[in-house]
């Protein structure tokens, strides 16, 4: 009787840990009346659901994760790219916002004071100033490009480096080691 | 930011008719020129007004760097505006603001500093802490403090910057008398002279030299054993400074910076100092001496070839400033690689059983190889280029001696200037090369000097969170009653962990907490022992609130012993005295026989003064639990706060100091906080917390009975305490059938 009672646990713990991942068959997105993402998943309507990216860096496309608004996972979207495009445009929507984070297209002036880095920035037609402490503990590369994080948690990303003008390529150059 | 995603500028109000959110464009003024700050200009967009009957409540949500406004009515949910992450602390204040006028009618300002985060003359970002930007913050005022470190000897100052002004002195006299009067007095017409005459003025000339090199050598052992005896007590005193601030702040503090940040500003950063001033600023005078010498014996001896040289120094100045500044960026990327390699090292070094757990030894070796690449890459091309340049940049300083020497030939052939006034010119002007280079490269020396010292003041300057009242109350007589009441803490702005959290506990009573991981638990402890300050509510201890009473008292009669065991680098016996250091002998072991230390650390080879912390003993997570518990009996507070502070040890020792404190709790107030239920039988009465508040509150019984909560987490430890009984019950059977097995086998 024991045996069975620990063979019936070794089959049980595998499948409690599995990751749910679902398809464009088992879930489908809406937007709410209010404003809010709401989605189907297997064929519950779940009113407001959270979105959140396993691997924001490196790929943020894929391995998104669906909870519901009490923080209870509901599943995993492998890739955002096997959904249709009216679910993909409302999945890239949600999570825009929620990992806002202005695209810098040119850098105007950098100055460095006491461990702190002064940015002058365009993004696309607008002009902005921020504050970064400590630049190596407040960058986080990603493929192509990286994010910079200022003084009050806001994010800028640069797309990629290569390709935003050699002028300022070079301003930020020496502080990217 | 609107609803495309695109930044805008918005203001956001109410008033007792409804809530309004402006969008718009803001423009900062520019500067006035007495630097008052001015009012932005606001170019309005659009308004959404919202009626106040039709929102019962706001709350704000926080995401990756972004925040939203989220209104409630009716229990659905409605958002309205999304604000940068550098906004959340504003937005929850206008929240709370907004809630309590829906509750009561009332507005209840809350206090925050003035321009927070933004730079007093202009508006621009400003790094936490700083009330200036970059362009309006000011090196004098870093300058002027460190001074003040020297104030207290000013007479040793003076005397060491008189010897280093004449030490300059004589060595720009030392070419007027070694070349000049040389090449002009002695060898230009040896013809004209007796040799008898020649030879003494030859003899006079040397001991000349002589007196002034040995002259030369004496004034610089004074000023360097002047220096040698009055530095390090600077640096006494300004490593003494730090660290007395650093005692003064709150725990807050220390939990938003690095303890390598830490430990870098207290020796680091009071090094950079030390070494500007031991070595950077007697250069500067020195050489700032010699330079304006030198300028004037060349203006003196030659106006015309000296401002010949002059027009090309600005080459060689501004060659010089730009090769440092190249240098210093491919030095810097050679550091930084150096670093990394630092962190690998240190990381296989610390992760040792891991890696070899894993068996990852070859991955590691690439790793470190490849950093190892990276370093060797930026070496040879640092040395590359220093190769290439170098030679360039003396040829450049060769090329204006050469000028010199040419233009200063034609002087001499036409006879208006001596061949020994012009080998002095040549040697003044080698003379002038090294204290250039130095003036030029001096303000990055100066910057970094700056940047210690900034950070140094930052810690000096910075106000701790926790401060005691000027006529705070002392609490000797301590009974221990605890009553909370409507208690509200937050770490990080808009994300409570303690929200409106009341309870009381009796004195010589035991409360139990129990809740999940997360809950708040080891928040309520750290609040009681006053580490942290409550944003909302109060905490009373004898009916005074922990604010008004003296702190020393509230931390003489709180006993904590936490579920971060911290144990200092000595012996055993001073770690449990660290609370009173005068304890005897007998009070220290009988503290670890209740702790129920006394038995193991008598097994160990030095007993009692076993050395533990860095590089002593190692001991387990259990056994430094029981010396963290000894530490506290020994303090004999009157209200103990035992956070998990029996996890780690097995179930009987547990049980033996559960019985152990239970004889020491008597008479005093006791705090509980555990995972282990079964250990909170004892409790008079317990609370169970989750999310910040106490979901239930009853005797171990009353919730029992009541099937909540508790009992839900009680059924599951019970449950699994079960498995655990039938998984050994299993084993053993299983033992004994292959023994039989093994048995039957050998028969």
């Amino acid at each position: 009787m024991n045996k069975t009672q620990n063979n019936e646990q070794q089959t049980i713990s595998p499948d409690t840990l599995k990751a749910e991942y679902l398809s464009p068959d088992s879930c489908s997105f809406f937007r709410t009346e209010k404003g809010f993402l709401g989605a189907v998943i297997n064929g519950t309507e779940y009113k407001r659901v959270v979105l959140a990216r396993a691997l924001p860096l490196s790929f943020p496309d894929d391995y998104v994760c669906i909870s519901d608004i009490d923080k209870k996972e509901l599943g995993i979207i492998e890739h955002i790219s096997d959904f249709s495009e009216e679910n993909q445009k409302l999945i890239n929507e949600e999570l825009s916002q929620r990992y806002f984070s202005p695209v810098i297209t040119e850098i105007l002036s950098i100055r460095e004071k006491f461990g702190n880095f002064y940015f002058d920035v365009m993004l696309g037609d607008l002009k902005r100033n921020f504050t970064v402490k400590d630049l190596t503990k407040n960058i986080r590369y990603h493929e192509k490009g990286f994010d910079l994080i200022d003084v009050d948690g806001n994010r800028y990303r640069i797309l990629d480096f290569d390709s935003i003008p050699k002028k300022s390529r070079r301003k930020l150059e020496p502080y990217l080691y | 930011m609107d609803n495309e995603q695109c930044l805008c500028d918005a203001r956001i109000f109410f008033d007792e008719k409804g809530l309004y959110i402006v969008t718009g464009e803001e423009k900062l003024a520019k500067i006035k020129k007495n630097h008052t700050p001015v009012e932005p200009e606001f170019t309005l967009g659009c308004v959404k007004s919202i009626p106040l009957s039709d929102i019962d409540y706001l709350e704000t949500e926080s995401y990756l760097s972004t925040g939203r406004l989220i209104l409630y009515k009716d229990g659905e949910a409605e958002p309205l505006v999304w604000f940068s992450l550098g906004k959340l602390g504003d937005f929850a204040d206008f929240v709370r603001v907004f809630n309590t006028y829906k509750d009561t009618g009332n507005i209840e300002i809350p206090e925050r500093p003035d321009d927070h985060g933004v730079c007093k003359r202009c508006g621009a970002p400003c790094p936490p802490g700083k009330d200036f930007c970059r362009k309006h913050s000011k090196n004098s005022a870093t300058a002027v403090r460190l001074i003040k470190f020297f104030g207290g000897h000013v007479p040793q100052i003076a005397t060491i910057v008189l010897v280093m002004v004449a030490s300059a002195g004589v060595q720009v006299l030392v070419p007027q008398i070694s070349t000049r009067s040389l090449y002009d007095n002695v060898l230009s017409n040896p013809d004209s002279l007796p040799q008898a005459e020649l030879l003494k003025a030859l003899g006079v000339l040397v001991l000349g030299i002589i007196g002034v090199r040995i002259l030369n050598v004496v004034l610089t052992m004074i000023q360097q054993y002047m220096s040698a005896t009055i530095m390090p007590k600077v640096m006494y005193d300004i490593k003494v400074k730090i660290f007395e601030a650093m005692q003064r702040l709150s725990v807050n503090f220390y939990s938003s910076k690095q303890t390598g940040s830490l430990m870098n500003r207290v020796m680091r950063d009071a090094t950079n100092i030390y070494w500007f001033f031991t070595d950077g600023i007697p250069r500067i005078i020195i050489d700032g001496a010699t330079v304006i010498g030198v300028l004037i014996l060349m203006l003196k001896m030659n106006w015309r070839l000296s401002l010949f040289a002059l027009l090309s120094a600005p080459l060689l100045i501004v060659t010089l400033v730009f090769g440092d500044r190249f240098f210093r960026r491919m030095h810097h990327k050679v550091w930084v690689f150096h670093s990394r390699i630092g962190s690998v090292l240190s990381d296989n070094i610390n992760g040792q059983r891991v890696i070899k757990a894993f068996a990852k030894e070859d991955d590691e070796l690439d790793r470190f190889s490849n950093m190892s690449m990276d370093v060797r890459n930026a070496e040879v091309k640092l040395n590359v280029t220093e190769a290439t340049l170098f030679p360039i940049m003396e040829i450049l300083a060769m090329l204006l001696s050469t000028a010199v020497l040419g233009y200063g030939g034609v002087l001499v052939a036409r006879g208006t200037m001596t061949a020994g006034t012009l080998l002095s010119f040549i040697v003044y002007l080698e003379m002038l090369k090294e204290p250039f280079g130095f003036l030029a490269w001096v303000t990055n020396w100066w910057s970094r000097c700056a940047d210690a010292a900034t950070r140094v003041f930052e810690i000096c300057d910075a106000e701790p969170e926790i401060t005691e009242k000027e006529n705070a109350i002392p609490l000797d007589n301590l009974r221990g009653d605890i009553e909370i009441n409507e208690l509200e803490f937050e770490y990080e702005p808009a994300r409570p962990v303690i929200k409106k959290l009341s309870l009381e506990v009796k004195a010589g009573d035991m409360l139990g907490i129990v809740g999940k991981t997360g809950a708040g638990k080891t928040t309520i402890a750290n609040l009681i022992s006053r580490l942290y300050d409550a944003k909302e509510g109060s905490i009373k201890i004898d009916g005074y609130d922990v604010k008004d009473v003296k702190l020393a008292d509230i931390r003489r009669n709180i006993g904590l012993v936490s579920q971060d065991i911290y144990l200092f680098a000595g012996s055993i016996a001073d770690n449990i005295r660290y609370a009173k250091p005068d304890a005897s002998m007998d009070e220290v072991i009988a503290a670890s026989k209740a702790a129920f230390a006394h038995d193991y650390i008598m097994k160990l080879p030095d007993a009692y003064e076993t050395r533990i912390g860095a590089g002593g003993q190692r001991l387990s997570g259990g056994e430094k639990q029981r010396i963290s518990i000894a530490r506290t009996i020994i303090q004999n507070p009157k209200i103990l706060i035992l956070d998990e502070a029996t996890a780690a040890m097995d179930t009987e020792t547990e049980r033996n100091i559960q019985n152990s404190l239970a004889k020491l709790s008597k008479g005093r107030t006791t705090i509980a906080i555990a995972h282990r239920l079964s250990t909170l039988r004892d409790a008079d009465y317990l609370a169970v917390i989750d999310e910040g508040t106490i979901v239930e509150y009853g005797t171990f019984a009353e919730l029992i009975e009541k099937k909540g909560e508790f009992f839900r987490l009680y059924k599951i430890q019970s449950e699994a305490l079960k498995t655990i009984a039938i998984g050994a019950d299993s084993c053993t059977n299983n033992g004994e059938e292959e023994e039989q097995s093994n048995e039957q086998n050998a028969e």
